[in-house]
């Protein structure tokens, strides 16, 4: 199979479905000829013109309100925000607006948008750039939260968000914009609310989001050597989240590690642990429930402390052999 | 006002603690937190920090000396305040609520009380779910998780181990009692323990119990036990052994007996006799009856007999002094009144020093000869066995006659083998005929 990056696989996924719906639309700051923050649009502006690939003023708020407006009548929009910190602008149209008026409607209207944003740290981007706050969004009744951890799997819940018929908030993390995975050419979808196991085991069950699955991934393997056996669940969506194949694998492994970039307090690990602790789960709980997540601060700018803000390996191998009681 | 200085309480177990040393002298300034003095507890050796700012006014324990845990030590104060010659006395409520170990102790025996009262076990969910499976019960599993959780893993490891039915009821006797319930045979249907099982088996372990009881030494016992070691770790034993026909021995003493009733309200015994003649003896071998310090042979003109009194759990030796110019009777009532008096911890010091030959008589037991361990700084010791009827060649034909086993230890530093058998010899011939001694 074809190998490209999650990047690309991003920008595909949008390209082939412009080709094939022209109600689909992308707009965003500095999407066109610059192609975006981030160069995902880069070359779109030429196949699609500008009328489909608009660059908005700098209002976070009217790109989201437009969007809204434009799924009422009928569109499907695209917005990319630069930084998913942004988001807070853009809160009331999407919380308030988006979220509700299908509801609110009786479903006589509804919003087919996808909110697609950058997200996480480790680029140096300080406070304002770095941070994970897809737990507020996952709060929202109404909105449908997506964090794809690989190119193969951005593609396929992209084409799924792009279907959908609610607004979809879809992260992409900066550092995962530039991994590769095998990617089929043609679009093909992954449904929202289908976990992937990400790496089989029978001792420990990590689940992690994002960024983490790769630093789970490389854990496991360190442990491994060890005679760890750890297996690695990726939700892929926390709305809807499938509940069903975390809580199969926390009954096989009786032990559970929660892993996310974004903020511990408050952040979806608690939801993930609480869903476990409710589950037919529990009564396989051979240790207590663990999370790691981010540390009570803002992502400092400094390299080290920024590294140290965010779970790395050796945090996950630590946490996974305390629930294992071999720490 | 001047501060006390305690002997800190470092463990639940520690009761007394060795002052090592001194960092301080009287009159030094001493800081919060600056090393006052070191002392080794029955675990550890620890430096002790001072509590207390100011000027060590007066040290009360020297070095190597025993203190009990909580007891005054020494005095902080202001230079020049006064403070007691002696440590003052506290009762034992007050030293309890001095010192900051003893109120984290009093804590601690709380969470304890507490966990007690809770008496939940701590078992993971998987552990819960397995063992209500398996219909095993907890409290019979040994958690291997953090605070002693079971995990699922102890559960599963418990299957290998007898499977153990039990009533509630005796489940929570054997608890409340400390027992290993998989160590109870039970009784009810299918094996199941019940509550007369656990009561049966508690009356059982009154005398086996498994737990050993556990005390420090200390006191006499510990005496007993430097003293011991330091004899045989630094003098060469030997142990000779010659058996003795008491025949005129045992005439002697039945001829004497109401005599020295009637005279002393004592009775004689066999103790008395080989005294007697042990003492007749050392005069005429005068190198047993010597004392070797620090390699000097002190040639002991006064024959002082030590006699090795058991009491309850202690051994103590006082010694019946010039021996050998007293009588029988003498002896007699002697030697039974140190034995009462030791019995009663009444002897003085100076009843207990000074024996220059001890003799440990354990006749009285179905013992023959034995390996007695010098009481140093004496040359040698006399274990003295039963008496008891044998068959012996007596001019060709076989008799039955009383015969005792004599066991001499030496100090082969001091003396030679041949000299001490010599000794050993002239005693056996000296008990098998007492009328020497009148020669």
């Amino acid at each position: 199979m074809r190998e490209i990056t999650y990047l690309e696989a991003v920008r595909e996924a949008m390209s082939q479905e412009m080709r094939q719906n022209e109600d689909v639309f992308i707009l965003g700051e500095d999407i066109g000829v610059y192609g975006g923050a981030f160069g995902v649009t880069r070359g779109m502006i030429e196949e699609f013109g500008p009328e489909r690939v608009r660059n908005t003023p700098i209002s976070e708020a009217a790109i989201a309100g437009a969007a809204v407006g434009s799924a009422l009548t009928g569109m499907r929009p695209i917005l990319e925000l630069q930084f998913s910190d942004f988001i807070t602008i853009a809160m009331d149209q999407i919380v308030n607006q988006a979220a509700k008026i299908r509801y609110m409607y009786g479903g006589k209207g509804k919003i087919p948008m996808v909110v697609r944003t950058p997200s996480g740290s480790g680029t140096g981007a300080a406070a304002q750039h770095s941070q994970s706050l897809e737990a507020w969004l996952a709060h929202i009744p109404g909105l449908k939260v997506i964090q794809p951890s690989t190119a193969y799997d951005a593609k396929g819940l992209l084409k799924s968000a792009m279907d959908d018929n609610n607004p979809v908030i879809f992260y992409e993390h900066k550092l995962l914009y530039r991994t590769i995975a095998d990617v089929p050419e043609e679009l093909y979808c992954i449904p929202l609310g289908q976990a992937d196991v990400k790496r089989e085991g029978t001792d420990v069950t990590v689940v992690a989001t994002a960024v983490m699955v790769h630093r789970a991934l490389e854990a496991a393997e360190e442990l491994a050597k060890e005679g760890i056996s750890v297996e690695v669940v990726d939700p892929r969506t926390l709305v809807p989240l499938d509940t069903e194949t975390i809580i199969n694998s926390v009954k096989k492994t009786g032990r559970v590690v929660v892993v996310h970039e974004a903020v511990k307090r408050g952040g979806y690990g608690g939801e993930i642990a609480s869903m476990i602790a409710e589950s037919e789960a529990f009564d396989y709980l051979d240790a207590p429930i663990k999370r790691l997540g981010g540390a009570l601060s803002p992502v400092p700018y400094n390299p080290e402390l920024e590294k140290a803000h965010a779970p790395q390996v050796n945090d996950i191998i630590l946490a996974t052999k305390q629930a294992m009681n071999k720490a | 006002m001047a501060k006390e200085v305690f002997m800190p309480k470092l463990s639940s177990t520690m009761s007394i603690g060795t002052l090592l040393q001194w960092f301080k002298e009287v009159g030094d300034y001493v800081e919060v937190g600056e090393p006052l003095f070191e002392i080794m507890t029955d675990k550890i050796n620890i430096e002790v920090e001072s509590y207390e700012e100011g000027t060590l006014l007066k040290k009360y324990a020297k070095v190597d000396e025993d203190v009990p845990v909580n007891a005054v030590i020494g005095y902080i104060g202001e230079k020049g305040e006064e403070v007691p010659e002696q440590p003052p006395v506290y009762s034992k409520e007050d030293v309890e609520d001095t010192g900051l170990e003893t109120m984290s102790e009093k804590e601690e025996l709380k969470n304890d009380q507490n966990l007690l009262k809770q008496g939940k076990i701590r078992a993971t969910p998987a552990a819960k779910r397995v063992a209500a499976e398996h219909n095993i019960e907890l409290s019979s599993i040994q958690g291997t998780g953090p605070e002693g959780r079971i995990q699922e893993q102890d559960v599963r490891d418990s299957f290998d181990q007898k499977r153990v039915l039990s009533t509630p009821l005796a489940g929570k006797i054997a608890m409340e009692n400390n027992l290993d319930i998989g160590a109870i045979a039970g009784t009810g249907s299918r094996g199941k323990i019940v509550k007369s099982d656990v009561l049966t088996h508690m009356n059982i372990k009154e005398s086996v119990d498994t737990v050993p009881e556990i005390w420090k030494l200390s006191g006499l016992r510990k005496v007993i036990a430097q003293k011991m070691t330091e004899s045989v770790q630094t003098i060469p034993h030997v142990t000779l052994t010659s058996e003795v026909d008491m025949s005129n021995a045992v005439s002697l003493r039945r001829a004497l007996l109401p005599t020295i009733e009637q005279q002393t309200g004592y009775r004689l015994s066999y103790t008395e006799i080989i005294m007697k003649a042990v003492s007749y003896a050392l005069r005429l071998h005068p190198r047993l009856n010597a004392s070797l310090v620090e390699n000097e042979i002190i040639m002991n003109h006064d024959i002082h007999i030590g006699l090795a009194v058991a009491l309850d759990d202690a051994l103590i030796v006082p010694s019946v002094k010039q021996a050998d110019t007293k009588g029988l009777a003498e002896l007699t009532k002697t030697s039974k009144m140190l034995g009462e008096k030791a019995r009663n911890n009444q002897l003085s010091p100076e009843e207990m020093s000074g024996s220059t030959f001890t003799i440990s008589n354990l006749g009285m037991y179905a013992i023959d000869g034995f390996t007695p361990i010098i009481n140093p700084p004496e040359t040698a010791i006399l274990g003295v066995g039963r008496i008891m009827d044998k068959p012996v060649i007596v001019n060709g034909e076989v008799a039955v006659r009383p015969m005792m086993v004599t066991s001499l230890s030496f100090d082969h530093r001091a003396i030679d083998g041949a000299p001490a058998a010599a000794f050993l010899t002239e005693l056996k011939s000296l008990l098998e005929d007492p009328y020497r001694w009148l020669v």
